[in-house]
């Protein structure tokens, strides 16, 4: 029994030292002077994050990746929820189909949807297939199985049919009950496929690189083409990106604690 | 039940209607999805002589191909099988765990850890293990143990250590409903009964685990066979991986042919729809357990 416990306890830490060591190391990295003969920093200082907070490329750089992760999970809102929301109501032959449509993009790599757009797109003309429209579209589709499945779930969880009748019989409108009383009730479906939408893409790097490139700079292309150069600079903005992560994780989980819905797993986008 | 009448009076037409709600997003699926992947594989069975034609496929038999193939599939097995493996030891031993606090708090980091990808998480470990990395030092200036030449990040045993980042937090939180669903009833049931621990494991447990055993390596194999991300970030255009390859020739950095680009995408598209494909059978099978 001794070495059951003995073993999960070395187990467990082992876990614990993997996931937070590099962590740790990129923080302090990110603090050093100088760092790369010594067991310790010779020296911390913010002079790195104060450089590569201060250009403009960051501010550009964030407020791209801000506008692409809003769009694309405005987007996703707007187009899954009406969707999602008449299967489930009118049209429950249209489930399997949607849900196929759904997962399809968890088996396309990052790199073929953008050949794949490209090879269909490019032939229009223009610039529409590198601009950040496109991108808003990519990223909507490897979006699709984060938003759709927390809200099939808690469509699953309300009885929709039941509400929107008893809503008609007392003389509701549509538009009331759409807002009123179905968007309450689906509401932490909503949320916590928006929060994983919006994680997802705020990290986005491969169709951002591949689409728009360096026409629309967004934030993982800036981190990326720092650690080419500088770093120090570079673990900074590794860190803000650790902390963004961080901030949404611990949302999605309050969120799912709180409404009892399962936490859906983010998968994808590396 | 009025719905139903209304819509048997007015058949057909009115019984398509009610898909009409739906067309924004079929016609979104139709443009984003369904037309860009069909156009590539047509494409991928074209060449400069016929409409249909194998030659690309053909012509992607190049060893530098395979290798791009054999490494990527490598890569993948291996975390996969190493994530589903600690995934599922460690998950089990939290499942086990008496304090609450401690279980709590480690499926926390697993959830947070996945949502770390990519560009940031491959420089992480730069930092840790690079050839100046953090651990390198230590191990260097304190136990006189140097990595390096031996060992390097910016290869694909890198590669392995970066992506079991986030594989093992990944299989930790696929595998957990089906561990916490193995009941306390059938390990006494067996007990009672006569059998050893081992037995238990081999006999019941495992067995009823293996779909979402398989149904994690699945999707863990997936998902690092499309990463692109990570192994851009720690090891640039150097290393061999298809997704590399892929995205060297969107760029126009490597002179491949088109249509070889396209096959090896079809080729890849291939290996990761059986995946997904088999990860939703497995996961619908082990759902079943679980009531």
């Amino acid at each position: 029994m001794k070495n059951i416990s003995i073993s999960r306890f070395l187990l467990i830490g082992f876990f614990l030292v993997y996931m937070i060591v590099p962590l740790l190391a990129t923080v302090a990295f990110s603090f050093a002077v100088r760092w790369d003969r010594s067991i310790l920093p010779e020296g911390l200082t913010f002079d790195w994050w104060i450089a590569v907070t201060t250009r403009r490329a960051f501010s550009s750089a964030l407020k791209n990746t801000l506008l692409l992760s809003l769009a694309t999970t405005g987007f996703s809102i707007v187009l899954m929820t009406p969707t999602a929301y008449w299967a489930y109501q009118r049209v429950p032959k249209a489930k399997p189909i949607i849900e196929v449509l759904t997962i399809m993009p968890f088996g396309i790599p990052g790199v073929v949807l953008a050949l794949a757009l490209i090879r269909t797109y490019a032939r229009l003309g223009g610039a529409l297939v590198y601009s950040p429209w496109m991108l808003v579209m990519a990223c909507t589709v490897i979006g699709l199985p984060f938003f759709y499945r927390p809200l099939a779930n808690a469509l699953n969880a309300t009885d929709i049919k039941v509400l929107t009748e008893a809503a008609l019989t007392l003389g509701a409108s549509w538009p009331r009950i759409i807002m009123k009383v179905i968007v309450p009730n689906i509401m932490p479906g909503i949320l916590s496929g928006s929060l994983l939408v919006f994680s997802l893409v705020f990290v986005e790097f491969t169709l951002a690189n591949l689409l728009t490139g360096g026409r629309f700079k967004t934030f993982p292309i800036y981190l990326v083409e720092y650690t080419r150069f500088d770093g120090r600079q570079a673990s900074a903005l590794a860190v803000i990106s650790f902390i963004f992560a961080w901030i949404i994780s611990l949302a999605l989980i309050m969120l799912a604690s709180r409404s009892g819905l399962r936490r859906e797993e983010a998968i994808g986008g590396r | 039940m009025q719905d139903s009448l209304i819509i048997k009076r007015n058949s057909p037409l009115k019984k398509w209607s009610i898909w009409l709600p739906l067309l924004p997003f079929l016609i979104f699926a139709f443009l984003f999805e369904i037309v860009p992947v069909i156009s590539v594989l047509l494409s991928s069975l074209r060449n400069d002589f016929f409409w249909l034609t194998l030659e690309n496929y053909r012509r992607a038999i190049t060893p530098l191909i395979m290798r791009s193939f054999s490494n990527t599939i490598r890569l993948s097995a291996t975390t996969a099988a190493i994530g589903v493996v600690l995934g599922t030891l460690i998950s089990h031993a939290l499942v086990n765990t008496r304090n609450k606090h401690t279980h709590n708090s480690v499926m926390a980091l697993a959830d947070v850890a996945t949502n770390f990808g990519g560009a940031p998480l491959a420089f992480a470990f730069i930092v840790t293990l690079g050839s100046t990395g953090v651990i390198t030092l230590i191990l260097k200036n304190l136990f006189n143990i140097s990595l390096y030449p031996d060992f390097r990040i910016y290869s694909i045993t890198g590669l392995t250590l970066a992506y079991l980042y986030f594989q093992i937090p990944l299989m930790i939180l696929l595998i957990q409903p089906s561990i916490l669903g193995l009941k306390s009833d059938w390990k006494e049931a067996a007990s009672t009964l006569g059998a050893s621990n081992w037995q238990y494991w081999k006999r019941i447990a495992l067995p009823i685990l293996t779909p979402s055993l398989i149904g994690g390596f699945l999707l863990l194999f997936a998902h690092s066979f499309g990463a692109y991300a990570t192994a851009w970030t720690l090891t640039g255009p150097d290393i061999n991986l298809v997704t590399i390859q892929i995205a060297a020739l969107i760029r126009g950095e490597v002179q491949l042919e088109p249509g070889i680009a396209d096959a090896m995408a079809i080729m890849s598209l291939l290996i990761m729809m059986l995946c997904v494909a088999g990860y939703q059978w497995a996961s619908t099978r082990a759902a079943k357990w679980r009531s």
